[in-house]
């Protein structure tokens, strides 16, 4: 069975700066998204190449899908909001590539303090399940306290919660930095507003709200995506042939889909900002 | 917060990532390919605005060469009903002319007659004057003597000088 933990493994330190494998996909994914906008746009042309149609085939259809939800806001937010879709989606589709989760190292652990936190299995019952497996895999000269644990080079950008957090608590900034930026002081009062009790009370329930925007952001994306690679490293093991394809699919449409999901929601609460207090201010 | 991993300088570090990855894409890809998609659209614009226009100017001058055609066809029409009035008016006049010309000739060839008719009667009232006192004289010498045949001849040629 094969080894799953929810947090991302440490491959080292740099500067006091624990390089985990997710961050290493994510960097890894920054270059792959800079180095394909350079290509493309180094030489863009009236008479576009097959690259460059392409590139204004999804950021032209980008554009178009999201200018439906924010209107003429849409100069405003579409760097933000076509970022974000694609960095989760080139996230997601590199966690899915051959290699990613499976290519790494073994590292030993000398101190069994540090092993709990690093090890978190998904249940207690599956828990119990892999200690044995674990412990038959292990050679029989290691000692409970000399615990060899495999440690995979990369590991999907998304199926780390720093990411997702990060990614989240990045949109929820942007949606208030926007809602002030289009609406000046007036966007205070969708928080505190002091005309009158309800709307007073609404201001609670809207701080709440964005509250809860960042973790229904941060624990969506993560859940669906790191549950796609569980059920995919599942599957893997219980039948490496064939079986997992049709799952290889569904991952594919589901990282396709969350990445829509988070961009279009973002879309959606930045139009919500930005339109405070002009009738259909307040939303659920 | 531990066992999910999360840590606020990794949380710190892909918040930066990603504000990295946004603000490199708005410069390097969003903006040119926005740009140039906008300027293509552009172009096709203004292309189907100049066909537009191109066949319009195209109708405008069909249209003008129509009229043109009209208005050349009209006037002449004009020129020759113009040319044939005028041909009629000349016709008129000269026949106007012709008419006074031949009147003056009748005129003229009737004076001329009545003039020379005038010198015939003359001419015979002389002659029968001179042939009636011849008659007479050659009448009276055998009836009369000298002398009464001067007096009656005087008085008969006086009183026919007189008649005439």
């Amino acid at each position: 069975m094969p080894h799953i933990s929810l947090a991302a493994e440490k491959l080292g330190y740099f500067w006091g700066l624990p390089i985990t494998n997710a961050l290493l996909t994510t960097w890894l994914v920054m270059v792959l998204l800079i180095f394909l906008a350079w290509m493309v746009s180094r030489n863009l042309q009236m008479v576009p190449s097959r690259i460059q149609s392409l590139t204004e085939l999804v950021i032209g259809g980008l554009y178009d899908f999201f200018s439906q939800v924010t209107g003429k806001h849409i100069a405003l937010f579409f760097p933000l909001l076509a970022s974000l879709f694609l960095f989760i989606i080139t996230a997601n589709w590199v966690g899915l590539l051959p290699g990613v989760g499976t290519v790494g190292f073994f590292k030993t652990h000398e101190t069994e303090a540090v092993v709990p936190n690093k090890e978190l299995a998904v249940e207690p019952v599956q828990d119990s399940h892999v200690s044995p497996t674990d412990a038959e895999a292990l050679p029989e000269t290691v000692s409970s306290e000399e615990k060899e644990e495999f440690v995979p080079l990369f590991r999907g950008a998304t199926a780390d919660l720093n990411t997702t957090l990060g990614l989240a608590l990045v949109a929820v900034l942007a949606i208030q930095y926007f809602g002030f930026v289009t609406l000046g002081g007036h966007y205070s009062t969708r928080f505190l507003n002091f005309k009158n009790p309800i709307e007073f009370f609404l201001g609670i329930l809207e701080t709440v709200s964005e509250i809860s925007k960042v973790i229904s952001f941060a624990f969506r994306l993560f859940g669906n995506i790191f549950a796609g690679e569980v059920l995919l490293a599942v599957m893997a093991f219980l039948m490496p042939f064939i079986v997992p394809l049709p799952f290889l699919m569904l991952e594919l449409f589901v990282g396709f889909i969350q990445a829509l999901v988070f961009s279009m929601l973002t879309a959606v609460f930045l139009n919500v900002a930005v339109s405070h207090g002009g009738g259909e201010s307040h939303h659920g | 917060m531990d066992k999910l991993g999360i840590e606020p300088s990794l949380l710190l570090a892909q918040v930066v990532n990603f504000s990295i990855i946004m603000f490199v894409l708005s410069r390097l890809l969003y903006k040119p390919v926005l740009a140039m998609l906008e300027k293509r659209r552009r172009e096709i614009e203004e292309g189907l605005q100049l066909t537009a226009k191109m066949q319009e100017e195209e109708e405008k001058m069909a249209v003008k060469k129509q009229k043109l055609l009209e208005a050349a066809r009209k006037e002449a029409a004009a020129i020759v009903e113009e040319a044939k009035r005028q041909g009629k008016d000349e016709e008129k006049e000269i026949l106007a002319l012709a008419h006074k010309e031949a009147a003056a000739i009748m005129e003229k060839g009737k004076a001329e007659v009545e003039h020379v008719r005038e010198t015939m009667e003359k001419g015979i009232r002389k002659q029968s004057v001179t042939l009636a006192a011849g008659m007479a004289e050659r009448l009276l010498a055998r009836a009369m003597n000298s002398q009464d045949r001067h007096a009656l001849l005087k008085k008969q040629i006086s009183e026919l000088e007189r008649s005439v």
